[in-house]
């Protein structure tokens, strides 16, 4: 990732506002910090246009329905990992396909809305993509914290 | 991991909020055909019912160019509830789940400094009582992730009121 893209003092604390509340007003975050409604409104416009940063509801998992959440590592043989791990994040249930070190090759974050559904992704879905080894599942029995204030961020279309 | 009943106008406003938060309620109202206190009115519900939390989320890349490490924990069964009250609190520690398989706790960090991690994972994580052995595997790349999907939790649960 070549970044030059660069924010100063003013931008970090208008984050650090944002992630506190992503529903405050500009006026609200200028008033806070000092600064002025219209730079409050272009910092973030910059951040965004350039897609840096994004100001959103994240929704807990328990609103989709997701009741069960499963960390799966593959071990990919015969075929490159990054040709595999393409294929399984094309399943709708794969929340996370990540490319890993270690004893497995790629690592999986899965939900579901219930236990009913596995059978069917376990055996028909992802044991019949080309390359797979091996899987190891593990069940998430409680989520006790998951929230991210970093993560990849897509270019936005425009709605 | 309750599934609460949700209707479809409560669907179509996270949707909607879920790309930008900064809508105006009116414009969401016109385009959902309902009255802006009916919007107000359901962003507030689905805050107090920790279904939704307003955030900012930054870029992977940008200044400190963070990465993800998972840390698969072997603890002892009894006191695993404890123990991953405990890694939760730990810094870079932005996810833990408890599991069953090859680990009974997974940590998820983010961490910019090979050296912070390595600090979590084998000083902090495994200095805890009742903490056997740790293992970790860094994500070299990212295929696929899905930011907007979190556990809300007490700590994120503010209701602002919004306008």
């Amino acid at each position: 990732m070549a970044d030059e893209f660069l924010i100063d003092d003013s931008d970090r604390a208008i984050i650090e506002e944002l992630r506190a509340n992503g529903r405050a007003t500009n006026q609200q975050i200028a008033d806070r910090l000092n600064l002025t409604a219209a730079t409050v409104s272009a910092r973030i416009r910059r951040m965004e246009d350039a897609n840096k940063l994004r100001v959103v509801a994240v929704s807990d998992f328990s609103a989709h329905g997701y009741n069960v959440l499963l960390e799966v590592a593959i071990e990919v043989d015969n075929r490159p990992a990054s040709e595999v791990a393409a294929e399984l994040a094309e399943l709708p249930q794969v929340f996370a396909a990540h490319l890993v070190t270690g004893r497995y090759d790629i690592d999986l974050l899965v939900v579901l809305h219930d236990f009913d559904e596995l059978p069917d992704l376990l055996l028909n879905k992802i044991s019949k993509i080309r390359g797979i080894h091996s899987i190891t599942p593990s069940i998430a029995v409680d989520i006790v914290k998951y929230k991210f204030d970093v993560a990849p961020i897509e270019a936005r279309e425009d709605t | 991991m309750t599934n609460p009943q949700l209707d479809d106008l409560d669907r179509q406003l996270i949707e909607i909020l879920s790309h930008d938060a900064r809508v105006s309620n009116r414009k969401i109202a016109t385009s959902l055909g309902v009255t802006e206190g009916t919007v107000r009115g359901r962003i507030k519900r689905l805050q107090q019912d920790r279904l939704i939390a307003f955030t900012a989320i930054t870029s992977f890349g940008m200044e400190n160019s963070s990465k993800l490490a998972f840390i698969g924990v072997q603890a002892d069964v009894g006191d695993v509830q404890e123990i991953a009250k405990r890694i939760a609190e730990l810094p870079l520690v932005n996810g833990v789940l408890i599991t069953m398989g090859r680990f009974n706790i997974l940590a998820i960090c983010l961490f910019d400094d090979i050296e912070k991690l390595h600090e979590v994972g084998s000083d902090q994580i495994l200095a805890l009582p009742g903490v056997h052995h740790v293992e970790t595997s860094i994500a070299v790349k990212t295929i696929k992730y899905n930011g907007r999907v979190v556990r809300i939790t007490a700590a994120d649960h503010r209701i602002i009121d919004s306008e």
